[in-house]
């Protein structure tokens, strides 16, 4: 019925969550990706650097899972500050380009993990 | 003669299903846009919804904005039911409507307002309401007072 996802080149867990979930029915749910690089560090650098990273994570998920952005149909944004939102609408918009982009929400929150400034989970599906 | 177009009759309706089962596979597309001009046009990299594998609807966030693009006015309830009015556009081109949606999200500004919020929000669902979940966000976009999204199921 469902499918651990794993990739060396994504975060690994660090608690009771897979990186991605697949079931029979072609369906891929992504855990909400922060800017960790592969190693579990946060990436240096600002929002820009920050957003790259996360897209960058999901995408070595997809990869894993044999899909590509444009098996993309649903995301949400979580971020620290709504004030970064243009910059990372506009990084989120450079991965999705060329394809028909996914249904989204966007919100600032109080708090992410380890204190990142934006966090994206997403949903897949197989063609 | 009679027996060979029975038989004819025998092979031919299984054949017929086979055929007709492998056109609808190929007509299923996996990802389809729903753009409507009845809600608020996309401003970014997104969709107003996506329908996956033909049956599920996923909706992009919605807010109080009009279809002109300007925020409705008045306080929390008067943003809820403009939020509705842009569910139910989206839903509608999607080819369905509020007794197909079977979870929300409601992102609120202030839980202060849950009660008048969700007094307005039981009216769109008299039965079997979806599944939800609500909970109160620092900022939404355009400083909106209230957001939602939701999944609806077409049926078969």
């Amino acid at each position: 019925m469902k499918k651990e996802i794993r990739t060396q080149n994504a975060p690994q867990p660090i608690g009771p969550y897979s990186q991605a979930i697949s079931t029979n029915g072609g369906f891929y749910f992504l855990s909400g990706q922060i800017p960790l690089n592969a190693e579990g560090k946060i990436v240096d650098g600002g929002i820009e650097e920050q957003a790259h990273q996360v897209m960058n994570n999901i995408k070595a998920i997809l990869t894993e899972a044999g899909l590509s952005f444009d098996n993309i149909v649903k995301t949400t944004i979580f971020l620290s500050d709504m004030g970064n939102f243009a910059v990372v609408n506009s990084i989120y918009g450079e991965y999705f380009k060329g394809m028909v982009p996914p249904a989204r929400s966007a919100f600032q929150v109080a708090r992410l993990p380890l204190d990142v400034m934006v966090e994206i989970e997403s949903i897949a599906v197989a063609g | 003669m009679k027996r060979f177009y029975l038989l004819l009759l025998i092979t031919m309706f299984p054949l017929q299903s086979v055929v007709a089962k492998a056109a609808n596979d190929t007509l299923q597309i996996f990802k389809k846009e729903i753009r409507t001009n009845n809600a608020p046009l996309p401003i970014g990299p997104y969709s107003q919804a996506i329908v996956a594998k033909g049956r599920y609807v996923f909706l992009s966030g919605q807010i109080a904005i009009r279809p002109d693009g300007k925020m409705v006015e008045g306080g929390i309830e008067e943003q809820t039911r403009q939020v509705f009015d842009n569910l139910r556009a989206v839903l509608q081109a999607s080819g369905c409507d509020f007794q197909n949606v079977v979870k929300t999200t409601v992102l609120m500004k202030d839980l202060n307002e849950f009660s008048k919020m969700n007094a307005v929000y039981a009216t769109y669902f008299k039965s079997e309401p979806p599944a939800r979940a609500t909970f109160q966000v620092v900022r939404l976009p355009k400083d909106a007072l209230i957001e939602i999204e939701a999944i609806a199921v077409l049926p078969e």
